[in-house]
């Protein structure tokens, strides 16, 4: 395990990917608190993010024993030992189907992620009945940065994410880091500590024309079906968002003390091959992170592979998915150690994620303590596709809005209460989340500060 | 299973009908929430009508381009990452008319209009593009803008464009050009036509069908597309719209003139390629990858090459030598390169090292037909190092006959079936048996299974041999009850079975209308199986029947699709 970690690191470096993080901040532009921009008198804004892994745990060696803030770490999580007191562990909270399908390698992420067991799908994805959570934030939170939210996913499928609107639309991921380099640091970024501002009017130009397009909604609203409408409507909202998007980068930008516009990323390989995933994933979640440090956005939603993991080894005949459920458990071991392997990796590669969110200086903390991070996978033993105590772990201390550091054990809850606990740390007004028997109703207080 | 199927009165029809319900049988008895589920939501279809059709469908990435370069010439470059697509009910065809598109998916195309606009007016195709000469920043002139926007509107929207859209484009354009030039004004216009639903979507309207009072039809701007989105994956060029505005449409021989002109048009090449790139699951070739350790051969344009491969049978059995549908199972004719006769140790000649040669397998030769070529044998994305029989059976069941096979119940135990080392059960067969023998299982991999194992001896490439770890592969089984050894009798079984031209007949109608066939097709259905039948199965005239067909221009009564309203 240590092997890889280096190796990657290695990669990293040698790709020429790295940024370095953690600049000193200046502390001449903070309050007395430590917590405000002096120049601005605006707080470090909260981000909000998902991290996805698929193929779940061996439950006996990830799930903690003992819970509260003094909580055990059994092998699987041992990666996250540096970070552990930024790290909550949640455990017994259930996509509770209530005669709902089981859907494959769907039904537990979707159940956590938008509080309602989805109706279709299996492992090759499928619909939401409801939003998930990223874009209820998003619309709360995500106004004013340039992007309202970004994906991004590390095996090279762009249909790999789990952010959705209700229906059958993935919000898709950017999977090549030259791209999403282009995308958040090219041409159209601006330095938000850059003293000088105009505004472009080309930008000014290209938000008349989207405006333009948004006046042929009445008329296609009346000459289309009802499903269609749904979708119609869909599409303005998604070019409203855009529209919104050019109007934020007309205003000056505010500052951002911890933003350091990262080198472009090479060329590389894309694909499921265990190394070249993780190699991507280190690419992808440095720009990620640069964009939340920059305020390029407030939103992410980061799938290390799709639910049914097609990561593999080279020479191997199975990926993960496959060996969750045909290799035999190691009589000796007590587990399949193939797939094992592929779960460990997953908790250092979120890891790795930790790493950089924590590194970056913000205030009298890291991005990471400003931020919450909802980890989580869509199974607990993928060999049976069981979706009972799926592994969840929420990263960060929303400022200081979340306790966090702490074992909690969800005593068969949906695991919607969750989201809702996010929600409400967030500052949304919500009260209630989800639908049907995900609908959750308290949130966690234990990590409510 | 839908009720299409079970309304025909083919004797396959019942048999087809009696396997999947007994299946499904089986799932309610001992099978988890999913089954029974599933079995629910399909004996009571709620609101088939609005659930069904759409009228709103997204153009995937190659219509997108195709459009564009039928639009404004060759050459101009299409950029930025397209949303993913979706198949549904079987097709891509029917998943575009449920997806719409996401907020970065906007984006993109936000910065593809841009991109393309200033293509369309660069230098070196503006005198072509434009109907006048480049303007001084202070004057509009307007008579040539509208002229633009016009003719290219009608080609983006396939229908010409209303007052209001024309005055909107007109507008833009305007104050483009009065803060830079007329050409920025004419590139502002475009780019706001192309990020345009009217035309990322294809729109599909209905009018009150004279012909059935009561009922509708679609538009004779919605029939031109429905109708070149068919025969050429492309849209209407500016002949069939000007056909669709004369009325042409809705006449029998003038309608019959214009698929003559169609199907005529080396576009419909591309249309059936298309098609059948929908119906065989191709969209899954994207991210097909085999393990480099055990299948060295394997290559993405090995990949490539296979699928090339059996698209150009097709289109050489189907379209040039206008051949009979069922013997694309038994054909010994193809086309080989290099790459492929490696795979296939066969040689190739002079003509075929440097691209594609006709060839015809020998008589003994274990290839002959579509199931035989790599195309088939690789396509199975979720096992990168090995062969599995029951994908291939489902993928045979569900593109090639149209029976849907129910999803495994989730609580499953694989591990036998992967153990490769247990001396009982060397090959997939013996390692299979065990699916059989678990009542759980049995059901499903009775539709799967037999099929999937007869083709064991071609790996998970293509490539054939005889043995699997040491142990004689038997591809021996029973399809409708008749009993067979390889794949080459199967294919035989297949090219005679009822159950495969019914599902060209029933894929290609769902493919045309963009939505799952329905008890009110029923009828058109079964006639066309007959005609097909009587034709000698040829495609061009199943094609052309149905195209010219009412139903094909049939609208669903219930205002799914609204009229096209009075204020345009």
């Amino acid at each position: 395990m240590a092997d890889w970690t280096k190796r990657s690191l290695l990669r990293g470096f040698l790709g020429g990917a790295a940024v370095s993080v953690g600049l000193p901040l200046l502390d001449l532009f903070l309050d007395g608190n430590g917590q405000a921009m002096a120049a601005t008198g605006a707080p470090i804004p909260t981000r909000f993010g998902t991290w996805f892994w698929g193929c779940g745990v061996n439950a006996s060696r990830w799930f903690p024993s003992k819970t509260g803030h003094d909580y055990d770490l059994k092998e699987e999580l041992k990666p996250i030992a540096p970070f552990k007191d930024k790290v909550s562990v949640f455990s017994n909270f259930n996509c509770v189907l209530d005669g709902k399908p089981n859907l494959v390698h769907w039904s537990g992420v979707m159940a956590t992620l938008s509080g309602c067991a989805p109706l279709k799908g299996g492992v090759g994805g499928g619909s939401s009945e409801l939003p998930t959570i990223d874009c209820l934030v998003a619309d709360h939170m995500g106004h004013g940065a340039r992007f309202r939210s970004l994906e991004v996913a590390c095996t090279g499928d762009p249909a790999v994410s789990y952010s959705m609107r209700a229906g059958s639309t993935v919000n898709p991921s950017e999977v090549d880091p030259v791209n999403l380099y282009r995308r958040i640091f090219g041409s159209e970024f601006q330095d938000p500590n850059k003293a000088e501002f105009k505004p472009d009017p080309e930008i000014m130009l290209r938000r008349s024309v989207l405006s333009s397009v948004k006046e042929e909604r009445d008329d296609l609203m009346r000459s289309l079906g009802a499903a269609d409408r749904q979708r119609v409507d869909q599409y303005f909202t998604s070019v409203r968002q855009v529209e919104q998007q050019l109007g934020a980068m007309l205003e000056k930008p505010a500052p951002a003390e911890a933003c350091l516009i990262p080198k472009a990323p090479p060329k590389m390989t894309l694909g499921a091959e265990w190394e070249t995933a993780v190699a991507t994933h280190e690419a992808l979640a440095q720009l990620v992170v640069m964009a939340l440090a920059c305020n390029q956005t407030r939103v992410f939603n980061l799938a290390l592979s799709m639910a049914g993991s097609n990561l593999r080894k080279e020479g191997e005949a199975n990926s993960f998915h496959a060996l969750t459920h045909e290799e035999p458990v190691d009589e000796k071991l007590g587990y399949q150690p193939k797939a094992t392997f592929f779960m460990e990796l997953s908790m250092s590669t979120f890891a790795t994620m930790l790493k950089l969110m924590d590194g970056v200086k913000e205030g009298d903390g890291t991005l990471l303590d400003h931020s919450l991070v909802l980890a989580t996978s869509e199974s607990n033993f993928a060999k049976i596709h069981s979706v009972d105590s799926l592994p969840i772990m929420v990263a960060g201390r929303a400022g200081g809005k979340w306790k966090s550091g702490q074992h909690i054990s969800g005593g068969g809850d949906p695991s919607s209460r969750v989201g809702l606990t996010i929600q409400q740390v967030l500052g949304m007004p919500t009260t209630t989340w989800g639908e049907g028997a995900m609908r959750a109703t308290k949130p966690i207080t234990e990590v409510m500060a | 299973m839908r009720k299409v199927a079970s309304r025909l009165s083919r004797p396959g029809a019942a048999q087809r009908a009696f396997v999947i319900g007994g299946c499904a049988a089986v799932l309610l008895l001992v099978c988890g929430g999913g089954a029974i589920f599933s079995a629910t939501a399909r004996a009571t279809p709620k609101d088939e009508a609005t659930a069904g059709s759409s009228g709103f469908r997204r153009l995937n990435e190659a219509q997108y381009v195709r459009s564009i370069e039928q639009i404004f010439g060759p050459g101009i470059q299409v950029p930025g990452r397209f949303d993913p697509p979706l198949r549904e009910d079987g097709l891509m065809a029917i998943g575009d008319g449920r997806v719409t598109v996401s907020p970065s998916g906007v984006e993109q195309y936000e910065l593809r209009a841009r991109e393309i606009s200033a293509r369309v007016l660069a230098d070196d195709r503006r005198a072509t593009t434009a109907p006048c000469a480049a303007g001084k920043a202070a004057a509009f002139d307007e008579a040539c803008a509208t002229a633009f926007f016009a003719r290219y509107g009608r080609l983006l929207y396939r229908r010409p464009l209303s007052p209001s859209e024309l005055g909107s484009t007109l507008g833009i354009a305007r104050a483009a050009a009065q803060s830079s030039s007329f050409d920025k004004g004419l590139e502002a216009g475009l780019a706001r036509l192309l990020i345009s639903p009217n035309f990322i979507f294809r729109v599909e309207e209905s009018e009150p069908d004279p012909a059935h009072p009561g009922g509708r039809r679609l538009t004779a701007y919605s029939l031109a597309s429905r109708i070149s989105f068919l025969l050429w994956d492309a849209p209407p060029d500016a002949a069939l719209l000007d056909a669709a505005a004369a009325g042409d449409l809705y006449d029998s021989a003038r309608l019959g003139r214009q698929v003559d002109r169609l199907m005529a048009d080396p576009r419909f090449e591309q249309g059936v390629r298309s098609f059948f790139s929908d119906m065989l699951g191709y969209e899954q070739f994207q991210s097909l990858s085999k393990d480099q350790e055990i299948y060295p051969k394997f290559s993405s344009q090995l990949a490539k090459d296979a699928q090339e491969q059996t698209l150009r049978t097709i289109v050489s059995l189907l379209v040039v030598d206008k051949g009979d549908y069922r013997d694309l199972f038994t054909t010994k004719k193809t086309f080989m390169n290099r790459n492929l006769g490696a795979l296939y140790k066969v040689p190739v000649d002079a003509a075929g090292m440097e691209g594609w040669a006709p060839f015809v397998f020998g008589p003994n030769d274990p290839r002959g037909g579509l199931l035989t070529l790599a195309a088939f044998l690789m396509l199975d994305p979720t096992h990168e190092g090995r062969s599995s029989p029951t994908i291939r059976g489902k993928s045979v069941r569900e593109f090639l006959l149209c029976q849907p096979v129910p999803k495994p119940p989730p609580n499953v135990n694989f591990s036998l079936v992967q153990d490769v080392h247990n001396p009982e059960h060397r090959t997939a067969r013996q390692r299979l048996t065990i699916h059989r023998e678990n009542p759980a299982c049995a059901g499903c991999h009775a539709l799967t299974d037999p099929i999937g194992l007869s083709m064991e001896k071609y790996d998970a490439v293509g490539g054939y041999r005889t043995l699997e770890n040491g142990a004689p592969i038997d591809a021996t089984g029973t399809f409708d009850g008749k009993s067979y050894d390889g794949l080459i009798e199967l294919s035989r079984l297949l090219h005679d079975s009822p159950d495969v031209p019914a599902c060209l007949v029933q894929r290609s109608f769902e493919y045309g209308a963009g939505r799952p066939a329905d008890d009110a097709d029923g009828a058109w259905i079964e006639q066309a199986n007959q005609a097909f039948a009587k034709d000698g199965y040829r495609l061009r005239a199943l094609l052309r029947g149905m195209v010219t067909s009412p139903a094909f221009a049939r609208a669903p009564a219930a205002k799914a699709v609204g009229e096209r309203v009075a204020a345009r």
